[in-house]
């Protein structure tokens, strides 16, 4: 399936199920610098959603405020009215952390394929834990610009592969 | 037929829960009154928690510090400050039924009837009036607490309702955010969160403004020998919470006071001139730095606010106005931005 580098979860790590939250967090490499103690205060904000099958997480257009980690159960990124499958994510991958910098209109929808359980992480959150634990909200912000930066570079490299192309295709035209 | 039969019944439910909703606010007014002030200061007291959180307290240990340091002063306040406040309303009270009140009111009255000819002589009768309104403040000033349920039990409840908001708080809101469905869930916590920003930095300035203007108050009204300048004091920084009203209310209120005890000339002008200085820290010092400007509204949208507020719910009403006001203007215009992003978005 084509899995394009904003919305796939290119961090995913390939291990065995795993049982808790605090176990789920730490593998999301959000907040994969974070100790026990950390990890604790974050569950504490952390709000804890449950999603029938085929209920809307969130809606392409709307404004978005904050990125979702699947705890259990499967969830679909798509695009468009006819709901073009962009990528197709499950435990302990997380999607929306673009939301958590920029308050934007979703780019795509997310929609719960199977009954799933979902954690929130929101903006509001991040500037709370900023404020109360500073050292654990920094820990966060780098590895969210980190990611962000990982992200882009892939974009770049995808793009200028993709303009190579359009131009050997061009160049065979003529 | 049996769908709109059905529709009927369940709006004719959600009337009537409405209603009972609203005659269980109604009843409970007071006791919802006493969780009001303590919510209020709660969320006040809420950044110091946090600060000490920081500092790397945990939360119950942080409200347990915020509640010996407040134990102590409120301690310290009724040994030092309760019982000359209480000697001086006595006193107001026993002086304006005395002879030398009542030569001074019918100087101020002979002097009206002189300078307005067009006074009536039954409009006057300010003797009455003035002992009816002292009557009334004395009355308001202990009643403020003291009508809403018997005094003690409000100063156990209000302790206690702020130490679980405080210490729980975060959670009870995590709690009640987490049974809104779906679909409205990120909107409400992003709403929750831009009137925290409005509302927040507002009533903690507004809070710790009082306090200073309320101390610079006592201060020059005790310089300047002013009788009850601890009571004038307290109230100018009370009253400095309503906004436009206030200020002058305190200032006007201590003026009233020296023409009445002695009415000298002089020690009026200087009392006004002390309280236009505090008003000039106020706004050029004080102001800038605690209260953060951060309820934008139209003095006219303030001033309609506060009379509202105080038609419905008097003092409390007035201070309350402007916060309420803002969490009403978030509110719509989060919402019409959200509409207008999705309408625009499709």
């Amino acid at each position: 399936m084509f899995e394009d580098s904003v919305w796939a979860n290119i961090f995913r790590k390939k291990e065995g199920e795993k049982v808790d939250i605090l176990t789920v967090l730490k593998h999301i490499p959000l907040f994969q610098d974070l100790s026990k103690k950390e990890l604790r205060q974050l569950e504490r904000i952390l709000h804890q959603r449950t999603y029938k099958q085929g209920e809307v997480v969130f809606n392409e257009g709307e404004p978005g405020v904050g990125m979702y980690i699947i705890e259990d159960g499967e969830v679909q990124i798509t695009i468009g009215k006819d709901r073009r499958v962009l990528a197709v994510l499950s435990k302990g991958d997380f999607f929306g952390e673009m939301a958590l910098l920029l308050e934007a209109p979703r780019t795509a929808s997310a929609i719960a394929s199977k009954a799933s359980i979902l954690y929130g992480f929101f903006q509001p959150d991040l500037f709370s834990i900023l404020e109360t634990y500073p050292r654990t909200g920094n820990k966060i912000l780098l590895r969210l610009s980190q990611m962000i930066a990982e992200r882009l570079r892939r974009s770049n490299i995808e793009n200028r592969e993709l303009r190579e192309k359009l131009q050997a295709l061009e160049a065979k035209g003529k | 037929m049996d769908i709109t039969i059905n529709r009927f019944l369940k709006i004719l439910l959600f009337l009537l829960g409405l209603a009972a909703i609203g005659w269980l606010v109604v009843k409970l007014s007071s006791i919802i009154m006493v969780f009001i002030v303590g919510a209020l200061l709660a969320y006040i007291l809420d950044p110091i928690a946090s600060f000490l959180e920081y500092k790397g307290l945990s939360r119950a240990a942080a409200t347990g510090v915020i509640f010996l340091v407040l134990a102590l002063i409120l301690f310290l306040t009724v040994l030092f400050v309760v019982p000359p406040i209480i000697d001086q309303v006595k006193v107001i009270q026993h002086n304006l039924s005395s002879d030398t009140s009542a030569e001074a009111i019918k100087n101020i009255e002979q002097f009206i009837r002189k300078n307005i000819p067009f006074m009536k002589e039954s409009d006057l009768n300010l003797q009455v009036r003035v002992n009816e309104m002292v009557t009334h403040f004395s009355n308001s000033i202990f009643g403020l607490l003291g009508s809403v349920i018997s005094i003690i039990t409000t100063l156990v409840i209000i302790p206690f309702v702020v130490f679980f908001l405080l210490k729980d708080g975060r959670s009870m809101i995590k709690n009640l955010v987490s049974i809104i469905p779906n679909r409205y869930f990120e909107i409400t916590l992003n709403l929750l969160y831009k009137i925290d920003l409005q509302i927040g930095g507002y009533l903690r300035g507004q809070f710790f403004d009082a306090l200073i203007i309320g101390i610079l108050s006592v201060i020059a009204l005790w310089f300047l020998k002013v009788p009850y300048f601890l009571l004038i004091g307290a109230f100018a920084g009370l009253a400095n919470m309503v906004p436009y009203v206030g200020p002058w209310t305190g200032a006007s209120l201590a003026v009233l006071v020296v023409l009445i005890s002695n009415g000298e000339v002089n020690q009026m002008v200087m009392v006004a001139l002390a309280f236009a200085i505090i008003q000039l820290i106020d706004n050029v010092l004080v102001q800038p730095l605690v209260v953060a400007r951060s309820v934008k509204m139209h003095p006219l949208l303030v001033i309609f606010a506060v009379i509202v507020g105080g038609q419905f719910y008097g003092i409390l009403g007035m201070f309350l106005a402007v916060p309420v006001a803002a969490i009403i203007k978030v509110f719509v215009i989060e919402v019409y931005n959200m509409y207008k992003k999705v309408n625009l978005a499709f």
